[in-house]
């Protein structure tokens, strides 16, 4: 499991969308959530839906990777419109949309960890939320938290897995409400240990949240293209 | 040189360390033992400036821990029992670097010292893997190189072969041998007597207290017996 668990994790491949700056593709994924949410008409959503995957593509990202890295959110997918069909299914059409663009959401924002290094994503969250410094907030200390949190999802996922199986085995049932909560008890102390054990290690690996990164971004050409690119969507669609 | 001066520390009520005298030597190779619970890991986070002392002082190089524990830190590297919660980026080549950052290195000095580190370690071909397709004994030796690529001066390993297979364990210690030829003065955590052979200098504990400090040839059966570490 452990070894095939890599939810959302940087794929090391060599493409245009790779080598786009982190933070003109962190804007991308804000515009184009945005776009997402802004769009009703059929022939709209089938481009939209067609300029996502063309993105993957170009991003040289499997089909199946996606797909397999959309699998935590099935039950979602599954509960909303089961919700759709019960209490509103004259709206039915309405909650396809708004499926839609969850799954839009998603997968632009998986196309963003797939083709970012963790490094370079926390350096353009560092330098886009500087701004945010007037409200007391630190943007290092933010581009951590997120790069933690990408860090740390699938191991949470793996020890989910070992407790599940470990209680299991010892023939718990997890449909009962007192086997389940022993088990996110479990779950929540672990990534509670998780968090000091890095924590230690951070600090002892002198992590400053005053420090500012030294990395230098520059834009490049396929950076200058995309603009053009992207903003001829946009055209396109409104 | 590290020295601990009257050192004590407790969690809540209970002291964790009583009265820690001692004494590190450059390039020497010092084992720390003692059972579970005996204040190893505690007097080791000392070391490294983790956890300061409750009363009494750690010196490292002759910098007080309490009053310059970042100068302290960037001397002493310490290597996690936990080496899996130890990894903080996802791709091994970055997660070597976020010491390095820290540092306040350049680009391209960064870049350079981790393919060094890498190449040091034998695991160039690991560089853009994801940490969590990695094996355990890969994971130590990622975690390893994250401290080493900062050049430390002295290294405090905690339990570093607990969860790996013999060979792996044998590549471990081998490694950490090698550093301490490289004149890099090592700190063993270890309640495991088959580490006491790589070591110069041992240090026994037992109950927060050390009940042992010398050369290995002055160790015997019956101080071992008192840690609880020999039937």
């Amino acid at each position: 499991m452990i070894k095939k668990f890599t939810f959302g994790q940087y794929r090391d491949k060599s493409s245009a969308i790779h080598q786009l700056d982190a933070r003109i593709k962190i804007i991308y994924v804000i515009v184009l959530g945005i776009l997402s949410f802004t769009i009703m008409a059929k022939a709209d959503i089938f481009i939209f839906s067609l300029f996502v995957l063309m993105i993957a593509v170009l991003a040289k990202i499997g089909f199946r990777d996606l797909l397999s890295n959309l699998r935590p959110f099935y039950l979602i997918f599954v509960f909303l419109l089961a919700m759709y069909l019960i209490f509103s299914r004259d709206q039915i059409v309405l909650g396809l949309v708004y499926l839609w663009r969850f799954l839009m959401l998603i997968i632009i924002s998986l196309l963003l960890t797939f083709t970012t290094k963790i490094s370079d994503l926390i350096a353009a969250i560092e330098k886009l939320s500087k701004p945010l410094k007037i409200l007391g907030i630190k943007p290092r200390n933010l581009a951590m938290m997120i790069s933690v949190a990408v860090r740390f999802i699938p191991v949470m996922f793996v020890y989910f897995e070992r407790v599940r199986e470990a209680m299991i085995s010892r023939l718990a049932n997890l449909r009962k409400f007192r086997h389940m909560k022993v088990l996110v008890t479990l779950l929540l102390e672990k990534m509670m240990k998780s968090a000091s054990n890095l924590s230690d290690s951070m600090y002892s690996r002198l992590y400053d949240e005053n420090l500012e990164s030294q990395r230098v971004m520059k834009l490049g050409p396929f950076d200058y293209i995309s603009v053009l690119v992207v903003a001829f969507f946009i055209f396109i669609i409104y | 040189m590290i020295k601990a001066k009257n050192l004590y520390f407790k969690y809540e009520d209970d002291f964790a360390l009583k009265n820690i005298n001692l004494e590190i030597k450059e390039g020497s190779f010092t084992a720390i033992i003692g059972a579970n619970g005996s204040g190893k890991t505690t007097l080791g986070k000392h070391l490294n400036g983790l956890i300061t002392p409750l009363s009494g002082n750690v010196f490292v190089d002759g910098l007080d821990t309490k009053k310059d524990g970042l100068n302290a830190r960037k001397k002493v590297g310490f290597v996690f029992q936990s080496f899996e919660d130890q990894i903080v980026y996802p791709i091994v080549e970055e997660d070597i670097a976020f010491g390095l950052e820290n540092l306040k290195f350049d680009n391209a000095e960064i870049s350079r010292i981790v393919n060094e580190t890498l190449a040091k370690l034998k695991i160039v071909h690991l560089a853009k893997r994801n940490v969590n397709t990695l094996s355990l004994g890969q994971k130590q030796l990622v975690a390893l190189a994250g401290v080493l690529a900062m050049n430390p001066k002295y290294i405090v390993f905690d339990e570093p072969t607990t969860n790996l297979d013999s060979s792996n364990k044998k590549m471990i210690m081998g490694i950490i041998k090698s550093l301490n030829k490289s004149g890099i003065t090592i700190i063993l955590i270890t309640n495991v007597l088959e580490d006491l052979k790589y070591a110069g200098n041992i240090i026994v504990m037992k109950n927060g207290s050390i009940i042992f400090s010398d050369k290995k040839s002055k160790l015997n059966n019956k101080i071992l017996r008192k840690a609880g570490l020999y039937d």
